[in-house]
């Protein structure tokens, strides 16, 4: 869920762009690292970009025949890795916003904290911790990236409950609230996405591990042998 | 997403220089958040239809349809600024006059900066805004990687429009676990492709000496400083027009 442009109140569009700049500027500075060391790594990046943008645009089939995307966010931090997915997907909103309207340049900082940076690192938090407990690789990834769907939305309602506080019950009465709006509706959509990244990881580890390995940047656990 | 780009590439003012339609439209988009909403917003959203509608010729059908993309936002979000929640005796709903007020100033303030935003992405294309953000200090790699990563995104849009429709046509979205399992490969698929693709382009360009940056003709325009004057004066008076209404 993008937050629009212009919905938040100028001090907020600043403070979650102040919020997010050190994390962005360090992804970039590891990215141009990563480029700067192996030049072919920006195709792969940009290759890479380009997919989680298209990802994010597909329709997901949804249970209640309203139309939905996926957000990437858990694919892209299983497969690249949380300091890169924060660049990638500062890109990717800075796309969405540009292309498609959705989302925006004032609100631009308070979508990449909730989406590019906390929903891929708890996303990547749950898939290396669910490992080390050694569960089944399917039951991580899905974990991963429903969770991680969820803190996304979780952190989004926590920003416009903060932006836009109940008069009766302050903060906390409009966290309520955006989380009743979110949880019927979001919810089901963090499910199917849980399901599809388990989907295209299992069709990608049985098709293209060649192409796995050569992402340097890839957790090991994806190329290991399977523990299904 | 076809259209916005459809319509930055051949609209009127096209080959105007982008600093002419940045600069302009960034200033109002700020002018909206700051001032109060309901006086500037109207001004705003007027002045940029105007000025994308009449002044770059663009159907504004297609502006009304950029405007719709952030209207299923609001309608989620004004009801329930709206409606106030209470825990003082129990937990009730009530109505509050200051959550209506507060709702439409916000849906008027994002409207106007939509309006902002899309007067912008509409008349210029992406690829003459991004190197404009190298002054401000992002790295050229990091400019690079952008540029390519919007020549990618229609290339796999293509081939995800057609890889669907290939899936529906053998009925791979008839029932909802078959469509879970269709966009999975097919995401997974175009995911491969990307990979392959990036492999490609990278021998491609290492037979021709690729080092690491990519050279490339940037089209310059001349910049017009009476154009930019006289826009800034327009967004100026904009401003200062929501002061006396």
């Amino acid at each position: 869920m993008h937050i629009a442009e212009g919905f938040l109140p100028p001090l907020h569009a600043a403070a979650w762009t102040a919020i997010s700049l050190p994390f962005v500027i360090f992804s970039a500075r590891r990215v141009t690292r990563l480029m700067h060391d192996q030049p072919q790594t920006k195709l792969l990046l940009a290759a890479s970009g380009a997919f989680a943008f298209v990802l994010s645009a597909l329709k997901l089939p949804s249970v209640t025949g309203s139309c939905s995307h996926a957000t990437g966010a858990g694919l892209g931090a299983i497969l690249f890795g949380p300091s890169v997915m924060a660049l990638l997907g500062t890109i990717v909103l800075l796309f969405q916003a540009l292309l498609l309207a959705h989302g925006g340049l004032t609100t631009l900082g308070a979508n990449v904290f909730s989406m590019a940076i906390v929903g891929p690192w708890v996303a990547y938090g749950l898939l290396r911790g669910t490992q080390n407990l050694n569960a089944p690789l399917a039951v991580s990834v899905f974990l991963a990236a429903m969770l991680g769907d969820m803190a996304t939305y979780t952190v989004t309602a926590g920003q416009l409950a903060l932006a836009f506080p109940d008069p009766a019950s302050g903060v906390a009465g409009s966290f309520i609230k955006f989380i009743g709006v979110f949880a019927p509706t979001q919810l089901p959509l963090a499910v199917v996405e849980g399901l599809l990244t388990v989907v295209i990881v299992n069709f990608l580890r049985e098709y293209s591990s060649d192409e796995l390995q050569r992402l340097k940047f890839l957790p090991e656990i994806l190329t290991a042998e399977a523990r299904l | 997403m076809q259209a916005i780009d459809h319509y930055a590439w051949t609209n009127r003012w096209r080959n105007r220089h982008p600093l002419e339609k940045l600069l302009p439209a960034l200033t109002l988009l700020l002018l909206t958040l700051v001032l109060p909403p309901l006086r500037i917003g109207p001004l705003a959203l007027a002045g940029t239809t105007l000025a994308t509608v009449g002044g770059a010729g663009i159907p504004l059908k297609t502006v009304l349809g950029v405007l719709a993309a952030p209207a299923a936002f609001l309608l989620a979000g004004i009801p329930f600024l709206a409606i106030s929640l209470s825990f003082n005796d129990g937990f009730s709903l009530h109505f509050s006059p200051d959550g209506l007020q507060l709702a439409l100033e916000t849906s008027v303030r994002a409207l106007a900066a939509v309006g902002c935003l899309s007067f912008l992405t509409l008349t210029t294309p992406m690829a003459d805004l991004i190197p404009l953000v190298r002054r401000a200090g992002v790295p050229a790699g990091i400019i690079e990687l952008i540029l390519l990563i919007y020549r990618l995104i229609f290339v796999f849009a293509e081939r995800a429009l057609t890889g669907r429709q290939a899936q529906a046509a053998r009925l791979g979205y008839s029932r909802f676990d078959r469509g879970l399992r269709s966009t999975g490969l097919l995401a997974g698929n175009l995911f491969q492709r990307a990979l392959a693709r990036a492999r490609r382009l990278e021998i491609g360009l290492a037979a021709r000496g690729y080092a690491g940056d990519l050279k490339v003709l940037q089209l310059e325009w001349p910049l017009s400083w009476p154009r930019l004057a006289l826009a800034m004066t327009l967004v100026g008076l904009t401003g200062l027009a929501s002061g006396w209404i």
